[in-house]
């Protein structure tokens, strides 16, 4: 950092009072009370109960976050409970449904298989030429269906573009967990050609999806099948299959993430993420870096857990199409530089009331996203307390 | 003419299964649209090849390999490790263009500036004679046919019916000037490469990838 240079730019304050913090959380309390209970709070002392731990949760993260004007680091307790418990919730709920973790050919016959929005990016170009989704899930109804998926999928890109891989993906939260676990990266550097793997591999699955009409980064890749639900071993094939996807969940999940400090499989091996990084292009929110404010000490870039930020992006002015708006860069910025932007505004202005603007759309749809599914872990954790048994 | 219809009519899954092997070269070798045409004649001649191999195969074994099931998925697998070969091969090493500096002297400079064409040759060649299901619909008509030069007029005519929807691929050159689609287009292709690496190996070996 330049002392010289430091000196003469101001800190940014973002932090707010006491009052004033609980006044502009107001809005968020109200709307979460509506949204959460759906207009009914519930009567039985124990469903009251985990409603109100999830309701108390999500509110006091958001007073923080605009007291302290730190994003990132309440964020991501929100985010990482939002993957943990939907892990805990998805897994009981399929021991429940069907016994076991495993999916039978049944089920696929069925067209009983849960529908993830790591799909979507495979099933575009078969549905266009044959007007089918290529994935054995239910269209409505059911659990987690496709076409209520692709809706959750539209309204969040359009708010928040890449943002949902920060806000509102309900794997993103278990590499982002890994990478906070050591004080310092063990591997700091990532050759940068690296990033440009999630879209080949978005390439790569895309087009042979659409040439054998099956999903092939769910059939091969997908590491979050160690987590959700996956083949049956019955053949050699899903044998090679099953060890691929535990060897990426194990490597990209867990090990890299916790070696690196940055969320390699969100960044360096998700094909939707790619696509998704599409969807920054025709959303309002960006971050943007003052160059009037900014030191060139470089910290946002080395902190970005997602390698959103390089030296020609900050002199460029703004994080690279990829940036999942998580805010970290925005909370080590010595001066204010880095900052939540709309698009169409000037930069370096307003900052508190753009971040406030971004934050109220972005943690509204985590808490609207993930309330049910924290709920619902939060059931089988109490269950498996007072019961024993999660089921 | 029956050919043509079938192979318009089929053309968009056609397109589909060639994609995988024409869409990460295009991209990995960053070329104009014109080159890129070029590069598209190089691999539908491949494919034309394959197409005409196997009518003449098809023809002078009597049509068995339609009928024995073996031989059949012993024809994909090999096609299949083939391509897998081309694109894994084409992935990993650097082509470039041959060194001007050494002229025409060095054997391996020409093979470095003509390698890259051979690979889309194989690759086109290998598709051929793969076992898509418009190029299935094909080989059943052209197994009515009453001659060896019908077949063969059949399975060309049906080659340009499904070779009108790979002529939007060359404008992939549109895009040449986004610095990484070189890098992303070599990484994909050893993807696909390993892909059908896997599943070659796996029909070979004589089971079911799926």
């Amino acid at each position: 950092m330049n002392p010289e240079r430091a000196t003469k730019v101001k800190k940014v304050q973002s932090r707010q009072s006491p009052g004033k913090s609980i006044l502009l959380a107001l809005p968020m309390m109200v709307l979460t009370l509506i949204m959460l209970s759906g207009g009914r709070i519930p009567s039985d002392p124990q469903k009251l109960f985990i409603f109100g731990v999830t309701y108390l949760f999500f509110n006091v993260l958001f007073f923080l976050m605009i007291h302290t004007g730190k994003t990132d680091r309440y964020r991501a307790v929100a985010f990482i409970a939002f993957s943990l418990l939907f892990v805990v919730s998805f897994i009981t709920h399929m021991f429940e449904a069907r016994g076991s973790m495993s999916l039978s050919h049944e089920k696929i016959i069925l067209c009983e298989v849960p529908f993830c929005h790591l799909v979507i990016p495979m099933t575009l170009i078969p549905a266009a030429l044959t007007k089918t989704i290529i994935f054995p899930g239910m269209i409505t109804g059911g659990y987690a269906s496709i076409a209520s998926m692709f809706v959750i999928w539209i309204g969040a890109s359009l708010a928040l573009g890449r943002g949902w891989c920060s806000w509102g993906c309900f794997f993103g939260g278990l590499d982002d967990a890994f990478s906070r676990l050591l004080k310092k990266p063990v591997l700091p550097r990532i050759d940068r050609r690296w990033t440009y793997l999630p879209w080949a591999v978005l390439l790569a699955v895309v087009l042979t999806a659409a040439a054998f009409l099956s999903p092939t980064y769910c059939s091969w890749l997908c590491p979050y099948k160690a987590v959700t639900e996956f083949n049956e071993v019955t053949s050699f094939t899903i044998l090679v299959q099953t060890i691929i996807f535990v060897s990426l969940f194990i490597g990209l999940v867990v090990v890299l993430p916790l070696l690196t400090k940055r969320r390699t499989q969100c960044s360096l091996f998700c094909p939707f993420g790619a696509m998704q990084s599409l969807t920054n292009k025709i959303n309002a929110f960006d971050i943007r870096i003052d160059r009037d404010k900014c030191l060139n000490c470089k910290r946002c870039m080395k902190a970005c857990p997602t390698l959103s930020i390089t030296e020609e992006s900050i002199r460029a002015g703004r994080s690279l199409l990829s940036c999942m708006k998580c805010g970290t860069c925005v909370d080590v910025c010595p001066t204010g530089a880095a900052a939540f932007h709309i698009r169409g505004t000037p930069v370096g202005e307003g900052l508190n009331g753009k971040r406030l603007l971004f934050l109220y759309v972005a943690f509204l749809f985590l808490a609207i996203f993930a309330a049910s599914e924290i709920q619902e872990g939060l059931a089988r954790i109490v269950r498996l307390i007072t019961t024993g048994s999660m089921i | 003419m029956q050919g043509f219809v079938l192979g318009l009519s089929s053309g968009a899954v056609c397109a589909a299964y060639c994609a995988p092997v024409l869409v990460p070269y295009l991209l990995g070798e960053g070329r104009g649209i014109l080159r890129n045409f070029l590069v598209l004649a190089q691999f539908l001649l491949g494919r034309l090849l394959g197409y005409l191999a196997f009518a003449f195969l098809a023809w002078g074994l009597n049509q068995s390999i339609l009928r024995d099931t073996g031989q059949r998925t012993l024809l994909i697998g090999s096609a299949y490790v083939v391509l897998s070969v081309a694109l894994i091969l084409y992935s990993l090493f650097r082509t470039g263009r041959a060194c001007r500096a050494a002229g025409d002297r060095g054997v391996a400079n020409r093979l470095r500036g003509t390698w890259p064409a051979l690979v889309l040759f194989v690759a086109g060649l290998a598709t051929g004679l793969n076992f898509c299901p418009p190029f299935l619909l094909a080989v059943t008509t052209a197994a009515e046919q009453a001659s060896l030069a019908q077949s063969v007029l059949f399975f060309l005519t049906f080659f340009l019916g499904t070779s009108v929807f790979l002529i939007p691929a060359p404008f992939l050159g549109l895009m040449r000037g986004v610095s990484a689609l070189p890098i992303i287009g070599k990484m994909a292709a050893g993807l696909i490469g390993a892909y059908y690496f896997y599943l070659g190996l796996t029909l070979l070996a004589g089971g079911n990838y799926s």
